[in-house]
Order: C-alpha cells, then structure tokens, then sequence
C-alpha cells in the first residue's frame, strides 16, 4: 500500500470520527505510526475462531453476533476474518471502546436516530491511536460500506434476481428473457409439486391397519417416490415456508414406530433431494450467469446417476427384493453426496454468490474436505465443471485479450466509457489505468495473488488487439482446476509473460518506442541543437510579434524548413513535430496549476486538517503520483479539474499581450498504441521542460546579440566609455547566469535523468514498468529544472525578464549610438542621442511586463546610463543571489540534493560567496534588531553566521535589501 | 541554413595549417580527398555544411578562401590529392608571385592593391550562404603575407561585416630559437594592433610551446612542420566540433565565445588539448575519464601557449570551456567539476562570476581513437599578456636601433612618418595593461579611473 494511500485513509477515519487535528497529534502522526507498526495480518481458520469466541463473551448480545457473524460468512464475505479479529483486539481496548461509544452516540445524536444493530459494529470503529495494522484500516472500511449496502438492500432474491436483471440491462447485454410458460407450468419441475390438489386417493388406509410386512412396502414405495420428488401416500411434502428451506415431510403417524424411526432416517435424503433440484432449476436461469449455470449442469448429471440408483432400487422392489434396511444399506453413499451437493447449494442461496464467489465457495468447500477423499472428489468434480466456463472466460482473456463474458462474472471489466483516443487530447486521460479494472469481489480466492497478472495479461493482449493484430498465445493449454495450484498458476504466468513481451516488442521494435521517445528529445529537450538554432533563427521576427498577429501556418513551414535542413533531417519522425501556440505563457500555467490547485483543495476538503498540503507540496505530490489509482486523492483530483480549468482559460487580452515567444511551443503528433506511452500528460511535461529551455536559449541569444552589438568597442580602448566596462561586467554576469543555468539543466539534469532512464529501459520487462521509467524521467526533469517549486521559479523568471530588458536596452542605445557617432563623433552628442533614447525605450517598455516595472522607474529617474546599469547590476546581482539563497534553502530543506549542484555552476569562482555571507551577516543583524529593536547599537556585534548554515525560519523577509533599493530610487530622484 | 563559417588562408603558414584543417574536417566527416562522401558516411547526423558546401554535383566543396603572394604552398596543396576539395576560383594567387618578403608592410600594401580581386571571392562566398555567421582567419603574425595581408584584410572585413564574427587562428613566432626573419618583432607587433582592433576571437597558436609540447609529450626531437601543423588541425576541428556535431548546447561560434570574452579586448584565447597523440605513436594509451582530461588540462604543460607561469602569481583564468568529447558520463562532469573548485585547481578572475563551462560532444564516427574521453580546454587567461609584453620588449631592441626600418619605409603606409609602430606599441601596452588590471578585483574600475587621461588617446 501507498503511503499516499495511508494517509488518505487516516484522514478519512479521523474525518470519520470527527477527530480534530487541532488536538495535539495530527494525522501524520498517526500515519508513521501506521507505518511503523505495519505487519501482514494472516488470516487462519484458528485465529478467527478464537477472535470470534473472544467477542460473542465480551459481548451482551452473543447470540445475535454469533448469527450475524455466520449470516456475512454464509455470504462468502471478503475479510471478514481480519475485521473480526480487529475487534476482538479492541474488546481489550477499554479506552479506545469508550471513545468510540462516546463517538458513536454523538454521531447518533446528530443523525436524529438512535444505535441500530449495526451502530454495535460501528461503535467499535478503532480510534486513530490503536495499534492496528494499516491493512485492516481498508477492510474495515471497506466492511462498513459493504455493510449499509447489505442493510439497505433486502435478501430477498425476488430483488436480487431483478437487480442483477436490471444491472444486467444496464450494461447493455441481452439477457434473453425467459419464457412464460416456464412459471406458469408447475409441473415442469422434478421436485415436489405444492399447491396443486391432487384427487386424493380414497383406497388410502391408515397404514396401522396393515400387516409390518405390508407397511414396510407400502412405505418403501412412498420412500422411492419421495425420492423422485413425489408425494407418496403416506408420506407428505409440508409447504415450504420460504424458499430455500429444507423440505419437510409429514409421515402417517399410524406407522410401526420402529419402521418409521428407520423412514426418518431416510427423510433428509429427499429433502436434500428437493433442495439440490431447486437450486439446479434456478440457477439454469440466464441471470444466474455460466458458473451457476456449469455448477448446476454437473449437478444434474448427478441428479442423473441418482436416478439411476432409484430405478435400480425400484426395479429390485418390484422384484420383491427390496427390504426397507436394504434399502437403507443402499442409499449410503448417495446419501453423503447429495447431502454435499444440498449443503453447497445452501451457501450458494443463502450468499446470493454467482460467478468468482461461486468458485471460492467450492473452492473453500473442496479444501475443507481434506480429510474425506472420496467427498473431495466428489467437490473437485463440482469445482472443476463450474470452473470450466470462468477459465474459458479467463483463457480467452489471457490469451487472445478479449473480454466475453455475458453476464459479469469475470474479475475483470471493461469501462467501455473510456476511449483510447482520447489519450492524445485529454490530460487526464486515464484511459490505461481504468479501460480496465480488476473488480475485487469477483475474483475467486484461488486466482487472488494471480489477479493482477491476469488483469495486466489480457490489457497488453487487448493493446496489441487494438492494434488490428491478432495476438494468440502459442502455446495455450486448457486450464483445469485444481487444488493443489500449480498448473494454471503456471500458465497464467507464462501467458503474462508472453503477453508483456509481444507487447513490448510492438512498441520498442515495431513501433519503435524509444526511437520516438528520442525523437521527442531532440526536439523538446533541444538535443538537436543546430535545429533549435537554426529554427530560432528564422522565426526570430515572428516570435517577436504578438500572439494575434502571428500566423501558426507560417510558423508551420518555417518549423518544416528548420526540421529539413538541420540534422533533424535524419530523424524519421520529425514530421510528427508540430507548432503549437498556447493562450498562456508558461509562468502563467504553472501558477494556474499552483493557484487553483490550493484554492480548489480547500473547497474540496471538507475539512482542511486532512491532507496538510501546500499548494507547493499538492503540485509536486501530483507529479509524483502519477497514476490515478486512486482518485480520492485531493491533489489529484484537483489538479485534473485545472487542467480542465485551463483548457477553457484564456488570457484577458488587456491583461497580457503574449508574444510568440511566450505562447510557443512544439507539440507532437502520437498515434496509438504509442499514444499509451506518450499520452497528453507526458507531452504537457515535455511541452513545460521545452518552453522552460527555449526562453533560457532565448535570453541566451538576446545576451549574445548583445555581445555582437557591442564587438565595436575593441576598436577604442575599455575605458573609452564610461559605463562599457560596468556594462560589460553584468553582460558577462548575465550570461554566465544563463548559460551556467542551460548547463545545469541540459547536461546535469536532463542528460542525467535520460542516461537513466535509458539504461532502465534496456532492462524493462513491461509495459508498466515502460510507463513508470518513462514518467519517472520527467518527473526528475521538472522538478531539478526547479518547474515544480513555484518560489524558485518565479525569482529564476524574474531574472530571466532582467536580461532580456537588459538586453533590450543596451541593443536600443547600441543601435542610436552607433548612428549617431556617425553623423557627430562626439562623446557630448552621443549622450545626448543615448539619453534620448534611454527615455524613448523606457516609455516603450512601460508596456512591458510588470516585473519589469521597478527597472522602469528606476530608468525613467536615472540621470544617466551608469546609473541605470548599476541599476540593472542591482536588480540582477539581487535576485541571483535571491535564487541562490532560496535554493540553498531548499536544498538543504528538503533533501534534494540535485539542486545544490546549481550552486557549483553559478558560483564556480566565489563570487557570490562573499555577497551572500554579506547577506546572510545583514540578515542576521536585522534580525537581532528586529526582535531586540531596543538594544540598536549592538547590531555590529552580533555573530554573523555563514551563508551556508541554516537559518531561523523568521527571517524569510530581507529588510536589508528593501532598505537599499529604496535608497537608491531617492537617490535617484533627488 | 546553418550558421556558415568561411576559413580564409593567409600566407604560407595560413595556408598549411588551413590544408591540414581540411584534411582533418574531411576524414572526420567521411568526404574523400576529392569532395565526394564516403559510402560509410551517409547517415549523417553531423553538420557538413557549416563549414562545406555542395557543388551540383554532390561534391563537398569548403568554404575557403586561400590566399598567398608567393606559389609555393599553394602549388603544393594543388599537386597533393586535396587539390580537386577546393574551388579554384577561391585560390588566389598574386600574379607577380614575388611575395611579401616577409615585410608586414609589403604584405598589407599589396593587400590593398589587390582589394577588389580578394573581395570578390570574399563577397561571393559570402553571398552563397543564407546566415553567415563569421569569418575564421588562418595565419601567422610573423611572416609578411599572413601578418600584413591578414592585418588589411581584418580591417577591410570589419569594415564590410560589421556583425560577423572574426575568428582567427593565429600562430605567433618560435621564440626558442632564432628566426631568419629578422623583422619578425616589427610583423608581430603591427599584426597584434589588428588582431586587439579588428579581431573578435584570437585563438593563439604558440609556436614555442607547441614545439616544447612536440619534444616533452610526444617525444619528437625535432618536430616536422606537418607534425605541428597536426596539432594545430586538431585544436581547429576539436574546437569546431560542437558546431558540426550538434548537441544540447554551443551549437553557434557565438554561443561558444562570447561567455569567453567577456569584454571586448581581451580576446586572446589559449588552448589545451589532451591526451595528445601523433599517428605514429599509439603505444600510450592512458586511462582517461573527464576528471582526468579537466585536470590535465588545466596543467601548462598542456597548453600550447608558452607563458612563464610562476613570474607573476596572480595571473588567473577569466573564463574557460572545456570541450569534452567521447562517452562521457554525465554525472562525472559535475563531480569533476566539484573536484576542480574544491582544490583549488584553477585561479579565477576577482571581479566576476567565472567558471569553467563544459561542453559534452560527440565524436566523429569515423575516425577510431584509443583514448576514451579528449578534451580541448579554450581558456582566456591573463597570463597571454607575456607574450605581448615579450613581443614589446623585442620591438623595442629593434626600435632603439631603428634597425630595419629601410624596408618599410618603402612601402605607403610607412612612406611619411613611423607613427603607425608607435601607435601600435601603444595599443599593445593598453592590452599588457588591461590584462594586469583584469586580475584584480577592481578592474571594471580601471577604465574609469584612466578615462580622463586616455580619451583623445586614440
């Protein structure tokens, strides 16, 4: 079980009991209890008993417990054991039995009704700090739903047989329906007629008034009759009282009582009789479905050598050879098997089992028979036939992957809701994990460790079906039960492992799957770096515009142009690449994921103590777990509605004018069955990564033209120009940033992940296995490019946005310059032209984003250009060492280390080193101020810690710097 | 369209190396002596045309200019198997075939005479690519035709190209023993007030050291001019590689330069090359995994530029790349690269972030090599300004003397007055001294400290 799952499930029980974790333990708490104190619960025959006796002492109402207990086994319930034994374990519990009841009464109290039979198994609910095993957490839930469905439906199986009907209906398979005549002709059936008054024979005389010898004929042929399902004359049928009660038979009480003693004996035989053909005739009804139907059909043929028997006898009677303790002697061994074949009838009716119940039933039956060989037999007979159809079933499963099963029996169902081809257009496509799904009661007990195997063999067959292939098995054998479960273990496992590899091969070799996911690479993760540049190189002027006025078709062949004449040519799936142009800009995804995701878990929590997810820790959560398995999961829930949510989200138009660049990226064409793989939740994470990398290659490009602009220079020496070197000086830093950044991400994080996930793959033996490297390996990508920590994120997109205005500045005045000291090759004009310009670039890019609005200000008031790149320099060298702190912090916190190799990149010489101890020593004295703002004078004095010791949590807000850059901006407007 | 690159070989040594460059690109991209593919080269994931391109007829023709006043090399690459590679109306040979003499003003004053013929095939070549990104230039600085003619040409070219790129490969004097030209202070000097103005990369070949790495590494007494023209070819192709053989990143001459250069004069860039092999030696076959090629490299003895290096100890590194090619781990990077800060290894500049970049690339499938992992380290280094100052110290014995000075009073340029040598030793001496300046922590205030004095300097 997950961890996600225990913590899910601890929440739900605390909800539950209406535990406040504003009490002194919180839910973790009592989850890494759970964890700890984890251990398999095995269930034996010895263990339930004695946890069954324990409470029926405990309990003031044993006998009620005893019958409900043996009610819910009769129904072939599932963990039914381990919940017993869970509360035998409470009976010891005194303080946890009282707050449960002090619970249950509330609960009562509040629902407006008083403890009902089932608030006895309710109020023993466990409290969250018993030591129980996690595993019976689920069961017990489980139990207590199954229960108030138990409760609410009536036994009657009038409503079952119309509720499976009407299920049945609703799947969408036709039941044929029964004829009429088949209720409405009593006699049709071979057991006792009732109701129907025959003319009562007159010659009837009290059988005391014969002679022994002609009592015991007489009641011979009466016993014979009854044995056939007929009234004799002296022996009668009572009505049934319900339906499936044992006939009863009312015998002439004038009979020589010691021949009637020994008639008695005879009696269950045909009672059994009667029970065993009642249970045949109902079952062979369509709704009852093929293992009921097989199970009867096998019963019949016994049924069949029954009679046989009964005429042999009758033949011997009318010989005249039959004595009644003949007849006794006779009847023995039929006795005992029609006394099995009722009592599994019984179990069946009084469980309302069809399908996979049913073969536990049997199966559970035929090994509890150990002892008794010829009876096991006679079981192993009954299972092996009723198992026939459910194997075939099975058999078709696992070895061709297809489904037939008419009346849903099989243990697994087919969601015909879910669509394959959505897996290329809807995120949260869940089309693998829920297409098909294992249906836990109606797995037989024998095929229970097998189940998933079974589940997995037959998806991978059915994918590759789907394919237009015809998959088959080569090497089929016809399954049998049997007891001991070798065999068909045997070839369940070698159909999965069959299975996995066909399906496999089709997608590695046939469809090349890795070959794809390469493909992928290369363009998403700019492995194919001549194409990227050559690409960026030509949509250049488009990518500049807004997202209006660029049209996607000439992005299109522009992006065709690039893919044919770059390397790229060679890939033999580069027309699969495709131009994708999103209403959002990546920054704005991801905090939409982020924003909605917090909002929309504190709407969805009824309670917000439950899960303790930040919207950091929410997001991340949902990339780790990939698989909705289990769909209570907030985060999970959560994060399927935004994508939703964003789908349907368009940016105002006042609010954002996106340019190109910000609403490109690539997207990728997948056909099925590789569309499994690559579905649309793995392409959003490339399309993320992508987006990510291709604005660092854009500042990177931007910084670089930059640097072509300003390769004049060297024609007049550093100090020609006052601000060159400063500006040069943050160019370089700049970027050295960005590129420092691209190597972190390319070659430390991608490449690794990637050599990784690779060498995985060679070893991959499924599918799943294929699906959880390949998500493994975004995962890893996403959260080591710092896409999933939203705080870093932001401040690495600031700085981001610094460089490009940066750039765009210096680019603006390189250009006037560079006119104007051809026209005037004075410094005094030149100035002039650049302050001009300053000015004229600064209202433009008061259009610009708002992160960028506090470098305006500070351009507009900036007397001149030194001032304004020192400006530039503090706004940069600020947030740098703004990220390097926060990812210290993180890495450190958080125990990733992979982040802290950044840290190297970007600080390779010490640079910063000194800067952020400045930084971390300020904070520091800041701090003591603040909480000792008395004392001012000792701020000096107070140890400065070095940077790379963790600090006091309060210090999160940097007053130091705030302090300076509204100095600086009065200084400037002074 | 790939960012194009045209080569243009200068002089008789330009034109050597320039020829073993060629044959060098040709083996590692399967194209055959006569410009035709391999059959065993098809697939193609490299990038040809970078630096080729092809003719109607298939054939891979070079994107190079070669150019020389005298025969004699040029007929050489003409009677070798390489002669059919190049276009022959990119070969330009002066018609009076006299040579430059080894007079940097002879050179540069015939350079101007033959402008137009030499811009023509510049020009056309130029226009023949759709996004030429930048000239290399192959020469040395102590001849007359590499040095004068490439000195116009680097003018002319800046001129004309404002925004491309100028790379040069420059091959500076042996110092070690005695030139036969006698002039070669003069050549060098005039050649470096190009190179600092003109040139945007200077990728400097250290005759000395590479003769010292030739004897001490690979054992050769006396070093064949071919044997060290293979170690130049090497550190040209290893340099280019992550242009022709894309990868995640450097896949452009900027991208790879300018987090080099950090600002615009100090462009002198020395290399180091490990592990070194020539053809005829196999036998030494080290282990080689990054961190060994990374710290190798950052040992003088690999680099193939002669500096004194415990003179002045402050001299430090502003920004090195590390092009590491074959199967490399990705994880040994970093761990490399952690190594290399924590001891120290490597001295950076005070005033700015600097770090060593490592750039993975793939190798030439073609081309088998004993060694697992290479690497080729470009590194700015304060330290090239020895060299400078050396050449300055020269010059001046020479200056004092006026000792040669006949010849070039001959030519135009010289024809007034020898303020042109003057104004290039002056240029000189600002470099020695930016490159002094840059190894303390307030550099960038250095310019602004001299600005009053030095503003109608130039």
């Amino acid at each position: 079980m997950s961890e996600f799952k225990l913590h899910h499930h601890v929440s739900e029980l605390m909800n539950l009991l209406g535990v406040r974790s504003t009490d002194t333990v919180g839910a973790e708490v009592y989850t890494e209890m759970l964890q700890k104190n984890t251990t398999p619960y095995i269930t034996t025959q010895v263990s339930a008993h004695q946890a069954k006796r324990k409470i029926a002492e405990s309990s003031t109402t044993p006998i009620e417990f005893l019958a409900k207990y043996d009610e819910l086994k009769g129904k072939n319930m599932r963990d039914l054991d381990p919940l017993v034994f869970l509360l035998s374990q409470l009976t010891d519990e005194e303080q946890t039995k009282k707050i449960l009841e002090k619970q249950a009464k509330t609960k009562a109290d509040e629902a407006g009704m008083t403890l009902l039979q089932h608030g006895k198994i309710f109020s023993q609910l466990p409290a969250p700090g018993a030591k129980i095993t996690n595993q019976e957490f689920t069961e017990l839930k489980d139990m207590l739903l199954k229960e108030s469905k138990s409760v609410a439906g009536t036994t009657s199986t009038e409503i079952l047989r119309k509720a499976l009907r009407e299920k049945q209906m609703k799947r969408n398979v036709n039941i044929p329906p029964q004829p009429e005549w088949l209720f409405q002709r009593p006699s049709l059936t071979l057991d006792f007629i009732v109701g129907v008054d025959e003319p009562i024979d007159q010659n009837i005389v009290p059988l005391g008034s014969l002679p022994l010898p002609m009592q015991e004929q007489a009641i011979i042929d009466d016993l014979l009759k009854c044995m056939e399902g007929i009234e004799g004359k002296y022996i009668l049928a009572r009505a049934l009282t319900e339906r499936y009660a044992p006939k009863e038979f009312m015998i002439d009480e004038s009979l020589d009582p010691s021949v009637q003693e020994l008639v008695r004996r005879f009696l269950p035989l045909c009672s059994n009789y009667s029970n065993v053909i009642r249970f045949i005739e109902e079952k062979s009804a369509f709704e009852y479905g093929l293992v009921n139907h097989a199970l009867s059909a096998s019963m019949r043929t016994l049924i069949k050598d029954y009679m046989v028997l009964v005429a042999q006898l009758e033949q011997q009677y009318r010989n005249g050879n039959l004595t009644l303790q003949k007849f006794w002697f006779y009847i023995q061994p039929t006795m005992r098997t029609l006394d099995i074949l009722a009592s599994i009838a019984n179990s069946i009716n009084r469980g309302e089992c069809i399908g996979g119940a049913v073969l536990s039933l049997l199966h559970e039956k035929t090994s509890g028979l150990i002892g008794d060989a010829k009876c096991q037999e006679l079981c192993l007979f009954l299972t092996q036939s009723a198992c026939v159809p459910y194997f075939e079933i099975l058999e078709k499963w696992i070895y061709k992957g297809i489904i037939k099963d008419p009346y849903s029996e099989f243990l697994v169902e087919e969601n015909e809701t879910i669509q394959k081809e959505k897996l290329q257009e809807d995120y949260n496509d869940a089309y693998w994990e829920q297409h098909y799904t294992i249906c836990r009661e109606r797995i037989p007990v024998f095929l229970e460790q097998v189940a998933d195997k079974i589940l997995n063999t037959g998806k991978y067959l059915n994918v590759i079906r789907l394919c237009g292939r015809d998959p088959k098995f080569p090497y089929a054998v016809e399954m049998v039960y049997t007891l001991k479960e070798r065999k068909y273990y045997e070839q369940i496992e070698k159909a999965y492992s069959y299975a996995s590899k066909l399906l496999l091969d089709l997608l590695m070799k046939e469809k090349e799957l890795n070959a794809r996911i390469k493909s992928i690479k290369h363009y998403f993760l700019l492995d194919k770096g001549d194409f990227i540049v050559q690409f960026m190189d030509m949509t250049e002027e488009e990518m500049k515009q807004d997202i209006d006025n660029i049209m996607p078709t000439r992005l299109e062949s522009l992006l065709e142009l690039a893919l044919r004449t770059s390397t790229a040519n060679v890939d033999p799936f580069k027309d699969d690449l495709k131009v994708e142009l999103l209403p959002y800009d990546l920054i704005t995804q991801l905090f939409q994921i982020l924003t909605i995701d917090t909002k929309q878990e504190k709407d969805y929590r009824v309670d917000p103590t439950d899960l303790h997810l930040s919207g950091l820790e929410a997001f991340s959560f949902d990339y780790v777990r990939l698989y909705p398995t289990d769909l209570h999961l907030s985060g999970l829930e959560a994060f399927s509605f935004v994508m939703l949510f964003i789908s349907d989200y368009r940016v105002d138009p006042t609010d954002l004018h996106l340019s190109g660049l910000e609403a490109f990226s690539f997207d990728y064409v997948v056909k099925w069955p590789v569309s499994l793989v690559l579905n649309r939740k793995a392409l959003t994470r490339y399309q993320m990564l992508f987006r990510h990398l291709f604005y660092c290659k854009h500042v990177e490009r931007q910084l670089c033209s930059v640097w072509i602009g300003n390769k004049a220079a060297k024609m007049y020496s550093l100090h020609s120009t006052r601000w060159y070197s400063a500006a040069f000086a943050l160019r370089q830093k700049m970027l050295n940033f960005v590129q420092n950044f691209e190597y972190y991400m390319l070659f430390e994080v991608i490449e690794y992940n990637w050599h990784v996930f690779q060498s995985n793959m060679d070893s991959v033996s499924n599918i799943d296995n294929v699906l959880d490297y390949h998500s493994d390996f975004l995962d890893n990508c996403l959260k080591d490019c710092m896409l999933t920590n939203p705080d870093l994120l932001k401040t690495v997109h600031k700085l981001m946005m610094v460089c490009v205005t940066f750039s765009n500045f210096i680019q603006r005045l390189s250009a006037s310059t560079s006119v104007e000291v051809e026209t005037k090759p004075t410094r005094e004009s030149s100035l002039q032209a650049t302050k001009k310009d300053s000015k004229d670039t600064t209202s433009k890019q008061k259009m610009a984003t708002k992160i960028v609005a506090e470098n305006v200000d500070l351009l507009v008031a900036s007397e001149n250009f030194e001032r304004t790149i020192a400006n530039f320099d503090q706004n940069f060298s600020r947030l740098l060492l703004e990220l390097l702190e926060k990812i210290m912090d993180y890495s450190c916190n958080s125990g990733e280390p992979k982040l802290h190799n950044i840290l190297y990149r970007l600080d390779f010489n010490g640079f910063y080193t000194e800067r952020l101890e400045a930084i971390s020593a300020e904070r520091a004295t800041m701090d003591a101020s603040s909480t000792h703002s008395s004392d001012t004078g000792s701020t000096g004095s107070w140890p400065t810690s070095s940077f790379t010791t963790q600090r006091p949590d309060s210090a999160r807000y940097v007053p130091g710097l705030m302090k300076s850059r509204s100095s600086s901006s009065n200084n400037s407007t002074s | 369209m790939p960012r194009e690159i045209i080569t243009l070989q200068l002089g008789q040594c330009g034109n050597q190396i320039g020829m073993e460059f060629w044959k060098q690109l040709c083996s590692e991209h399967g194209i055959s002596p006569e410009g035709i593919l391999e059959d065993f080269a098809t697939e193609g994931t490299d990038r040809k045309d970078v630096f080729f391109y092809q003719a109607d007829d298939e054939h891979y023709i070079p994107r190079a200019v070669l150019l020389d006043l005298e025969p004699r090399v040029i007929n050489s690459i003409m009677n070798s198997p390489y002669a059919n590679l190049y276009n022959p109306e990119n070969v330009y040979l002066s018609k009076h075939g006299g040579g430059a003499g080894n007079n940097w003003a002879s050179g540069y004053t015939q350079a101007e005479k033959l402008y137009e013929e030499i811009f023509d095939i510049i020009d056309r070549e130029a226009d023949g690519s759709d996004s030429l990104e930048g000239f290399v230039l192959c020469h040395s600085i102590a001849g007359g035709t590499g040095s004068g003619m490439g000195s116009y040409l680097l003018e002319r070219l800046n001129d004309r190209f404002p925004k491309k790129l100028i790379q040069t490969y420059s091959v500076f004097p042996n110092l070690d023993e005695i030139s036969d030209v006698v002039v070669q202070p003069y050549n060098s000097l005039l050649t470096l007030k190009r190179l600092t103005q003109n040139a945007d990369c200077v990728v400097v070949l250290d005759n000395t050291a590479l003769h010292r790495i030739a004897a001490d590494r690979l054992h050769i007494d006396t070093p064949s001019f071919a044997q060290i023209n293979q170690l130049v070819s090497t550190v040209m192709s290893t340099s280019t590689t992550t242009l022709r053989y894309p990868g995640y990143m450097n896949n452009d001459l900027i991208g790879l330069i300018a987090s080099l250069i950090p600002t615009p004069r100090l462009h002198y860039l020395m290399t180091g090359y490990t592990p070194l092999t020539t053809a005829a030696q196999v036998a030494s076959v080290r282990k080689t995994t990054v961190l060994d090629v990374m710290r190798r490299l950052l040992q003088p003895k690999n680099m193939m530029v002669s500096t004194p290096v415990h003179r002045q100890a402050n001299h430090c590194y502003i920004s090195i790349l590390n092009i590491i090619q074959g199967e490399v781990d990705p994880t040994q990077v970093h761990k490399s690269l952690q190594r290399i800060r924590e001891r120290k290894l490597a001295q950076f500049i005070p005033w700015g972030p600097a770090s060593i970049q490592v750039a993975l690339s793939r190798k030439s499938p073609y081309i088998q090599t004993a060694n697992r992992v290479s690497g080729l380290m470009l590194a700015n280094h304060t330290s090239i300004s020895s060299l400078f100052e050396r050449t300055l110290n020269q010059f001046d014995k020479l200056r004092k003397r006026e000792a040669f000075m006949d010849q070039f009073k001959k030519e135009s340029i010289f024809k007034d007055n020898l303020d042109e040598f003057d104004n290039s030793r002056e240029v000189i001496q600002q470099l020695v001294d930016e490159y002094q300046a840059a190894t303390k922590p307030d550099y960038l205030a250095w310019g602004t400290q001299q600005a009053s004095g030095s503003v109608d300097r130039i």
